[in-house]
C-alpha cells in the first residue's frame, strides 16, 4: 500500500521561515465571505499550484462567532503546508478582507470584488495575485530538507463513537500517537463531543491542575450544552479511558479553543470542534497539523484543502464498501503501518482522499445566522 | 415613500422628516433653502456644518440629546448628543431605540400588539 | 439547451415557463444535485461541474446526523428545492449514513411527477465509483430534461422573492421602493411576492402589521420578530453589532429601524396575507406573503427557494454579486456609483429614481424586465455562474430555548 520507510528515516518536507516544516506546498485562495467563494474557486482553477478554501461564513457575523472565523482563516493560512495566500473579499462584509490578509505572517496578496469593480475583474486580479505567490512557492519546491517525526504535528479525530471505532480504531491510532510522542513530535485532537460528558474527569485526563481547570471550563461551555448530539450521547454511555485510549491516554498538556494555534513543545494538546469531520479537519489545520488521521465508522470520504487526511475504519462493512477511499483498514493494521502511511504521506505519497482529490473545507459556528 | 428632492443634491422622505439624506458628497457650509417643500421644520435655510458623504444624513433642524430622529415620518433613533442644524447625524450621535438586549419594545412600536413579552433567561 | 427562448406574450403579465407534472410553471430548467449532507457536498459538486451547464448543485454544510428540532427544516428545504418547478429533475447524494432519509426525500420530490434519482456514495463504492455512477444518473436526468419546451404562462403563476444585501442609504430610497412597486403590479396579476429577512423588519414591523391580512397573521408576524430578537439576546448577542453592518454603516444607514423602514418597501402596500416558516411552501396566487428567515442573504434566498420562487428580485447599494443555483437572481441597485463601477454583476439602475425618474415608471421597468427573465433572459449573476446556496441551522441552545421537547 505505501512504500517501507522506517521511522528514524523520516521524511523530505518543505522548509519554512520560523514555521514548522510543511508537507504540502499550496498557494491557498481564500474567500474571506461565502459571497466571494465563486471568485475564489475561479481564481484557483486557472492557477495550478493553487487549492482553495470556499466557506459559507463572514457575513453578518459579530462577536465571538466572528472571532472564531477570522481567527480560524487567520490560522489556517498559517499552516506549515501553505506556501502564500490570497485572500478573496467582497467588500462589504463583516469580516473585512484587506484587514485578515494584513494579519498574516506568510506571504499574502489580496483583492476584494467591489473594490476591484466586478467579479471579473476580482477574478483577474486574483490570478495575477497568485501568479505573484507561485514562484516562492516553486522555490520552495526545491528547499528540500530532511524531517523526523519530532517535525509533525500529527492531528487525529473521529467523528463517531461506534464499537468499532473505539475498540479498533482508538488502540490503533493511540499507539501512533505514542510513537509521534516519543519521537518529540506533537498531536492535536480534534473534537470535545466525546469529552463534553466527562468533564468531571479533566482532572485525569490532563497534565496538571491549570489545564484541567482550562478543560473543564471550556467543556462546561461547550455550545451544544441544550442539545446532545449524537456523539455526545454515545460518548455519555463510554467510559472516558475508552475515548481517551484515541490518543494513549497521555495526560493533555493544553486546551485549545477553535482556530487556535497549537503552541504547546511535545505531547498531546486537543482542541475544541462542535462539528463533524469537515470543521474538525479545520480546527486541526488551523492548529498547526501537517497530517490529519481521521477515524470514521461512516466511511466519510472527503479530505481538506489545506491538509492531507488518512482515513482508517475499524468497521469491515466499511472497509470494504469504501475500499478506495480508506487508507487504513485498522483491524488489520500493525503500528508501523501506521507509522509507516503517515511518513510516507509526509514524504509526499498521496492518501486515498488525495487520489480522487474531493475536499470539504467547513467552518464552525460560534453563534446563529441573524 | 416617494421622497422630496432639493436641488438634485439631497432627498427628504416625508414632510415629518428632521433629517436629509445627501445625493452626493456634499462639501460644509453647502445651503440649502427648505421653503415652498411644506417640510414640518419650517422654511429656512439649512447649511452644512461639515462634510456629508453621499447616502449619509445631515439635520434639518437643532436636535436636542434624548430627541427622537425621523426618517420617512418615522423613528429612525434618538440622539445621543445635541446636534445642530446642518451637522452630519450618523453612529456618533444617533443611537437605535431599539434591538436592545432585555429592553422593551421602543419607539415605533404599539403597546397594544399583543406581542409576547420577552421572558428571562436571555444572556 | 440554452435559455435563449425569450419572448413574450401578447399581455403584460405573460412569459414563456416550464410547465411541471404538477401544474406548476419554471423559470429555468435545471438538473439539480443534492447533497443529503455535508459529506456528500464534494461529490454533489464535482458531479455539477463535470456536466453541461445546467446541471447545478447545491452543497451545504449540514452534518449527518442533525438534532432532531433542526431535521425538520432541513429536510424541508432539501426537498423543497428539489420540488421547486425550475428542477427538471433530481440527484439525491448521500454518504448512507445520513440520519435523514434520502429516499424520503427522493419520494417526496417524485411525488410532483419529476424524475428523482438517488445515489449513495457507500452503495456505489466509493467516491470514484460514485462520481461514474453519478455522471450516468446525471445524463439520464439531463436527457429527460431537454425535452421540455417553454409554454405560455403568466405573473399569476410566479413567485417572485424579494431580498435585499450590502444595503446602503440608497436602497430604502430608490431600489426598495421600485421593487415595491414591482411588487404591487406582480400581486395585482395574482402573483405572489415574498419578503423575509425578519431582523429587518425591527422598528418597522408595525408597518407590517398594520397590513395584515388577519389578526392571526398579524400575531404571527409579530411573533416571529420576537423570537429573532429574542434569540440574539439568548446567544447572548446584541443585535446593534450585526444590524446594520459596518458595510450598511459605510453607505449611510444608522440604525437598525432606519434600515429595515427602508428594507420593508420591497415589499410594496398590499395587505400581508401569511406568514410562512423558513423553507415551507409558498403559495401560488398568494400576494404579499412573509417568510421567516435570519437576515444573512444566502440562507435567506434560499429558504425562499426551497418553498418554491421562482425568481430572486435582490436589492444592493453596495454591490452584492451572489447568486443561486436554481433561481435567477436579478440584482437591483440605487446606488450609482456602484452600478456604475459593477455594472456587469448588475442588472437594473434604480438610481435614476435619485436622479428624478419616477419610482412607478422604473417599478413598470423592473416588472417587465422581471417578467423576460422569466421567460428566459439571463441575469448578471446567471452570466457570471455565482450560485451560493446555504441552510440555515438552528443552534442547539436555540433548540432548548425554543422549547423543542424532542
Amino acid at each position: 500500500m505505501t512504500p517501507e520507510m522506517d521511522a528514524t528515516q523520516g521524511f523530505e518536507g518543505y522548509a519554512r521561515d520560523e514555521r514548522a516544516p510543511g508537507v504540502r506546498n499550496t498557494v491557498v485562495v481564500l474567500p474571506s465571505v461565502i459571497c466571494s467563494g465563486v471568485v475564489a474557486e475561479s481564481i484557483a482553477e486557472r492557477v495550478p499550484e493553487a487549492t482553495v478554501t470556499p466557506h459559507d461564513h463572514g457575513c453578518g457575523q459579530i462577536g465571538a462567532d466572528k472571532d472564531q472565523t477570522r481567527r480560524t482563516l487567520r490560522h489556517v493560512s498559517e499552516n506549515p503546508n501553505v506556501a502564500g495566500v490570497v485572500v478573496v473579499g467582497l467588500g462589504c462584509e463583516t469580516l473585512d478582507s484587506e484587514a485578515l490578509a494584513a494579519d498574516l505572517s506568510v506571504p499574502v496578496r489580496q483583492t476584494a470584488i467591489q473594490t476591484a469593480g466586478g467579479t471579473d475583474e476580482a477574478i483577474e486580479e486574483g490570478i495575477a495575485a497568485a501568479a505573484e505567490l507561485v514562484p516562492d512557492a516553486r522555490e520552495g519546491e526545491t528547499k528540500h530538507e530532511q524531517f523526523t517525526l519530532a517535525d509533525l504535528t500529527l492531528g487525529v479525530t473521529v467523528s463517531d463513537l461506534a464499537d468499532s471505532t473505539v475498540e479498533t480504531v482508538n488502540p490503533a491510532v493511540g499507539a501512533l500517537v505514542r510513537r509521534v510522542v516519543d519521537a518529540g513530535g506533537r498531536v492535536v485532537v480534534g473534537g470535545f463531543e466525546s469529552l463534553a460528558p466527562h468533564a468531571d474527569s479533566a482532572t485525569a485526563l490532563t497534565v496538571d491542575a491549570q489545564t484541567a481547570d482550562a478543560l473543564r471550563g471550556a467543556l462546561e461551555r461547550h455550545p451544544q450544552q441544550g442539545r446532545p448530539t449524537p456523539l455526545r450521547r454515545s460518548a455519555g454511555e463510554r467510559d472516558p479511558t475508552d475515548i481517551a485510549l484515541l490518543w494513549d491516554h497521555d495526560p493533555l498538556v493544553d486546551v485549545l479553543a477553535y482556530g487556535e494555534t497549537a503552541t504547546h513543545d511535545s505531547g498531546v494538546a486537543v482542541v475544541g470542534s462542535t462539528g463533524g469531520f469537515e470543521e474538525t479537519a479545520t480546527a486541526l489545520a488551523a492548529s498547526g497539523a501537517q497530517i490529519v488521521v481521521h477515524g470514521t465508522a461512516d466511511g466519510v470520504p472527503t479530505g481538506h484543502p489545506v491538509v492531507p487526511v488518512l482515513k482508517l475504519t475499524g468497521d469491515p462493512g466499511t472497509a470494504a464498501a469504501l475500499a478506495d477511499d480508506i487508507d487504513i483498514d485498522a483491524s488489520s493494521a500493525g503500528t508501523d503501518d501506521l507509522v509507516n502511511a503517515v511518513l510516507a504521506t509526509a514524504d509526499g505519497a498521496e492518501t486515498a482522499a488525495e487520489r480522487h482529490g474531493l475536499t470539504s473545507f467547513a467552518v464552525s459556528r460560534a453563534g446563529p445566522s441573524l | 415613500m416617494k421622497g422630496i428632492t432639493i436641488d438634485e443634491a439631497a432627498i427628504v422622505m416625508a414632510e415629518a422628516d428632521t433629517v436629509a439624506t445627501a445625493l452626493d458628497d456634499l462639501e460644509a457650509g453647502r445651503e440649502f433653502a427648505l421653503s415652498g417643500y411644506g417640510f414640518a421644520v419650517g422654511e429656512h435655510t439649512v447649511a452644512l456644518t461639515e462634510p456629508v458623504a453621499f447616502g449619509h444624513k445631515f439635520a434639518l433642524e437643532p436636535i436636542a440629546e434624548g430627541d427622537l430622529i425621523r426618517k420617512y415620518d418615522e423613528v429612525v433613533g434618538e440622539a445621543t448628543r445635541d446636534i445642530e442644524a446642518g451637522e452630519w447625524v450618523h453612529t456618533h450621535n444617533v443611537e437605535s431605540t431599539r434591538a436592545r438586549p432585555g429592553t422593551d419594545d421602543g419607539a415605533n412600536a404599539d403597546s397594544e400588539d399583543g406581542r409576547t413579552p420577552t421572558t428571562e433567561g436571555e444572556r | 439547451m440554452t435559455d435563449s427562448e425569450v419572448q413574450r406574450g401578447p399581455d403584460d403579465h405573460s412569459f414563456r415557463g416550464y410547465r411541471r407534472a404538477d401544474g406548476r410553471v419554471g423559470v429555468r430548467n435545471v438538473v439539480a444535485v443534492i447533497p443529503v449532507s455535508v459529506t456528500a457536498s464534494a461529490v454533489a459538486e464535482r458531479l455539477a461541474d463535470d456536466a453541461v451547464e445546467w446541471v447545478r448543485a447545491t452543497p451545504h454544510q449540514m452534518p449527518l446526523d442533525p438534532p432532531e428540532g433542526a431535521r425538520d427544516q432541513i429536510e424541508t428545504v432539501l426537498e423543497g428545492i428539489g420540488a421547486n418547478p425550475n428542477v427538471a429533475g433530481a440527484l439525491y447524494v448521500s454518504l448512507g449514513t445520513e440520519r435523514i432519509d434520502a429516499d424520503a426525500l427522493a419520494d417526496g420530490v417524485a411525488a410532483t411527477g419529476k424524475p428523482v434519482e438517488a445515489l449513495t456514495i457507500r452503495e456505489a463504492g466509493g467516491t470514484a465509483a460514485a462520481l461514474d455512477a453519478g455522471a450516468e444518473a446525471v445524463e439520464r436526468l439531463t436527457e429527460e430534461a431537454r425535452d421540455a419546451r417553454r409554454e405560455q404562462a403568466d405573473a399569476s403563476e410566479l413567485v417572485v422573492a424579494m431580498e435585499c444585501g450590502g444595503s446602503d442609504a440608497t436602497s430604502g430610497i430608490a431600489a426598495n421602493p421600485a421593487v415595491g412597486n414591482a411588487c404591487d403590479r406582480l400581486v395585482a396579476a395574482g402573483g405572489t411576492g415574498v419578503i423575509s429577512e425578519t431582523p429587518e423588519f425591527i422598528g418597522a414591523e408595525h408597518i407590517l402589521a398594520d397590513r395584515c391580512a388577519s389578526e392571526e397573521v398579524r400575531e404571527r408576524l409579530l411573533d416571529a420578530v420576537d423570537r429573532r430578537e429574542r434569540m440574539a439576546g439568548l446567544m447572548g448577542v446584541d443585535f446593534r453589532g450585526a444590524q446594520p453592518s459596518p458595510g450598511n454603516q459605510q453607505g449611510g444607514l444608522t440604525t437598525i429601524e432606519e434600515k429595515s423602514l427602508g428594507a420593508i418597501a420591497k415589499g410594496g402596500t398590499t395587505p400581508l396575507r401569511d406568514v410562512i416558516s423558513y423553507g415551507y411552501r409558498l403559495p401560488l396566487g398568494g400576494g404579499f406573503v412573509v417568510m421567516d428567515s435570519p437576515g444573512y442573504d444566502v440562507e435567506s434566498v434560499s429558504g425562499k427557494v426551497a418553498g418554491g420562487a421562482q425568481v430572486v428580485v435582490f436589492t444592493t447599494g453596495r454591490g452584492s454579486t451572489t447568486g443561486n443555483p436554481i433561481a435567477p437572481v436579478l440584482k437591483v441597485t440605487g446606488n450609482p456609483n456602484t452600478y456604475e463601477r459593477m455594472t456587469d454583476n448588475m442588472d437594473v439602475d434604480a438610481s435614476r429614481v435619485l436622479s428624478g425618474e419616477s419610482v412607478d415608471a422604473v417599478g413598470a421597468a423592473l416588472y417587465r424586465h422581471i417578467l423576460r427573465v422569466a421567460g428566459g433572459e439571463l441575469t448578471a449573476a446567471e452570466r457570471h455562474r455565482m450560485a451560493e446556496f446555504a441552510i440555515n441551522d438552528i443552534p442547539p441552545k436555540e433548540l432548548a430555548a425554543l422549547g423543542d421537547p424532542t
